[in-house]
């Protein structure tokens, strides 16, 4: 009986000191994961209040970092900077009148009726008043600039009509590659994968040359971006491939048995299995197009009304000057993908991992 | 015995199968046709292109004045010191962002796996989510984030302001471990809980168990990181394009060739760039595939079904 009354009282004391050393240890770990997290994310909230700064904030070296303005004063129709000033009373608010080297005439804003003050001292040593301004303005200086609502359709357009072609094709090769006795199909398949290792640097000439007057003459169309996803993307067909294989095919040889073809097996068993994965891969090829610059900027450059999103903006860089408005800027090319990877995430994040770890 | 034995000569269905396999064979093409169509048109065709290109003093604006000038555009690479140092520089690039991609992918992905974390999904979208923000975004969100670091952080303690873009090369490393960190988490979940199990009763530590259990089962992960990430330095294709920016590029080599192809036109020249780039990171990748044996675990191969 003592014996098992002591043993229950360690027990009780390890399990206490157990679960006080479980929480600090949770607690830490949570802990460092947000300051963490704080740190990697950090430079997106300085993006989202630099948009909101007035315009030349950047510049001025005693400015606050929120969006801020100089605290005015409207005396008799003359708005008036107010400044920090030094008096025997403490610091305080006065809107400056007349300036001068010596002394300088202020106006108490609290207190407009009492006239000009005067105060000894050099004006310009005194710090301005600042408030607190977001401002708007930055977009709309740059929705006047850009042409963003078409810049935004003409995307939105690419994307689809791409998306078409890439998901049918590659659909289609990964099939083939997933489920058919092909002499050789591994080789075929390896070369497929080198094509991935490929730099897009080697074959930017030639097929810049393809698509150029001396051949296709397709430049300043949209052909060059959207028809070589009518050939299937060989990273989607690899995901593809993978997430088909692990299919058991015990479903498609019961249906090949009931006759049902190659075509309708892909369609009616295959595809509903694969759902997740083909949303991964249409959404990877919608980031591939809202993203990408270097084909938009080589083939669209001479048609500014193909101009896709992510060019057009980037290209801005040299026609909004201001800081602020880059940061709009920024704000809106990544507006969508983010939006879009949230709206996804359940399903996205799952399914672009399972189809890859398996090499 | 030799009852079944004739049975089975009875049924030789070897004829009729090989027909099938050849129908089976002859549908696969169909569907794999339309890459095959787009292998040769769009990548082999080109890359033969690229490989005479690299050949002959080719320029875009007349090429009917195109002459065959054989190695001489390699032998021109290797008296090229601004190339060259390019190309070292774009090395050692890579020396610095893949390896630190890859750890603090590999770290984040082993605090992931601990039960303590709450609100893993949210978290693991809001690390993956600077994977996917366009090239365009991220050099304006840096440039920004260079100002406010310099009033909040060197200004008040007096240091020079940052300069130039040398920053940006671990900020964007940084910024791209979404794959990858995703492909260890993964990786690391599938650890069978047995494993750890027998590792602690063994009396491994949390440390030893990291790199004694976790490191060696998620080595295929690692590695297939490891071969994407150096992919995607080098310019290959990669599972979350963010584009390019424009007259800047991360890669010195690869502005070097950019510059050699739209400034100068000199198409051959740069395709012979383009070659040797592509020759180093073969060499790189091969190397890694060679060293894979010694530290990846595979798993046992199964039988691809015949694939």
């Amino acid at each position: 009986m003592k014996f098992n009354r002591k043993r229950s009282s360690a027990e009780g004391h390890s399990r206490l000191s157990l679960r006080l050393w479980d929480f600090t240890g949770t607690a830490l770990l949570n802990l460092f994961m947000f300051l963490f997290l704080i740190a990697y994310l950090s430079p997106l909230p300085f993006m989202a209040i630099a948009s909101l700064t007035p315009k030349n904030q950047f510049l001025d070296a005693n400015a606050p970092i929120l969006p801020s303005t100089r605290m005015k004063f409207n005396y008799e129709g003359k708005d008036l900077i107010v400044y920090d000033v030094p008096t025997e009373d403490g610091a305080k608010h006065w809107a400056l009148y007349k300036p001068g080297r010596k002394s300088s005439q202020f106006i108490d804003p609290q207190n407009p009726q009492a006239g000009v003050i005067t105060w000894e001292g050099s004006w310009r040593t005194l710090k301005a008043v600042y408030e607190l301004a977001p401002t708007l303005d930055n977009f709309r200086e740059f929705l006047g600039v850009t042409k963003l609502p078409l810049w935004f359709k003409n995307t939105i357009l690419v994307a689809l009509i791409s998306e078409v072609g890439v998901l049918f094709s590659s659909i289609a090769v990964a099939y083939g590659f997933s489920r058919f006795r092909i002499p050789g199909i591994k080789y075929i398949f390896l070369l497929l994968i080198a094509t991935i290792m490929i730099p897009s640097n080697i074959t930017l000439v030639p097929t810049y040359y393809l698509f150029s007057g001396h051949m296709l003459n397709w430049i300043g169309t949209w052909l060059p971006l959207i028809v070589p996803h009518f050939f299937g993307s060989a990273i989607l067909i690899f995901l593809l491939r993978q997430n088909f294989k692990s299919i058991p095919r015990d479903l498609d040889e019961a249906a090949m048995l009931d006759g049902a073809g190659p075509l309708r097996i892909l369609i009616s068993i295959i595809l509903p299995q694969s759902v997740p994965v083909v949303t991964t891969v249409a959404l990877l090829h919608f980031f591939y197009i809202w993203n990408e610059t270097r084909m938009s900027g080589l083939y669209l450059g001479v048609a500014p009304n193909l101009q896709m999103i992510s060019f057009g903006i980037q290209r801005g860089q040299s026609f909004f000057f201001t800081p602020e408005a880059l940061m709009v800027g920024a704000l809106v090319a990544m507006a969508v993908p983010v939006l879009v990877l949230f709206l996804s995430q359940r399903f996205f994040m799952q399914d672009m991992i399972v189809t890859q770890i398996e090499k | 015995m030799a009852v079944t034995y004739q049975t089975r000569k009875a049924v030789d269905v070897k004829a009729p199968k090989r027909t099938r396999l050849q129908q089976e064979a002859r549908i696969g093409w169909l569907f794999i046709a339309p890459w095959v169509i787009g292998f040769i048109l769009l990548k082999a065709l080109p890359i033969l292109a690229a490989l005479v290109f690299s050949l002959t003093d080719f320029q875009m604006l007349s090429p009917e004045t195109t002459s065959f000038v054989g190695l001489s555009n390699y032998i021109r690479f290797f008296g090229d010191t601004e190339a060259g140092a390019s190309l070292f520089a774009s090395l050692s690039y890579f020396l610095l962002t893949v390896p630190l991609e890859l750890i603090v992918a590999l770290v984040l992905a082993a605090i992931f796996t601990s039960e303590r974390l709450r609100n893993k999904g949210f978290l693991r979208t809001l690390i993956f989510m600077t994977s996917i923000i366009p090239a365009t975004s991220i050099f304006f969100i840096f440039l920004g984030s260079l100002q406010y670091a310099d009033r909040l952080i060197f200004q008040p303690l007096n240091l020079p302001p940052l300069q130039g873009f040398g920053l940006l090369v671990p900020f964007m490393a940084l910024w791209s471990i979404g794959p990858g960190f995703l492909i260890m988490y993964s990786a690391m979940e599938s650890v069978p809980g047995e494993i750890y199990e027998a590792a602690r009763v063994d009396g491994a530590g949390p440390f030893a168990r990291f790199f004694y259990v976790t490191l060696p089962m998620v080595s295929p992960a690692i590695f297939f990181t490891l071969v994407v990430n150096l992919t995607g330095a080098f310019g290959g294709a990669v599972l979350l394009d963010r584009g390019y920016i424009l007259n800047f590029s991360l890669s010195p080599m690869e502005e070097y060739i950019n510059n050699t192809m739209f400034t100068q036109s000199d198409l051959g020249y740069a395709s012979a760039l383009a070659w040797v780039t592509f020759a180093v990171m073969m060499t790189l990748t091969i190397f890694l595939f060679r060293s894979a044996k010694n530290w990846v675990h595979f798993p046992e191969e199964h039988d691809d079904n015949e694939i």
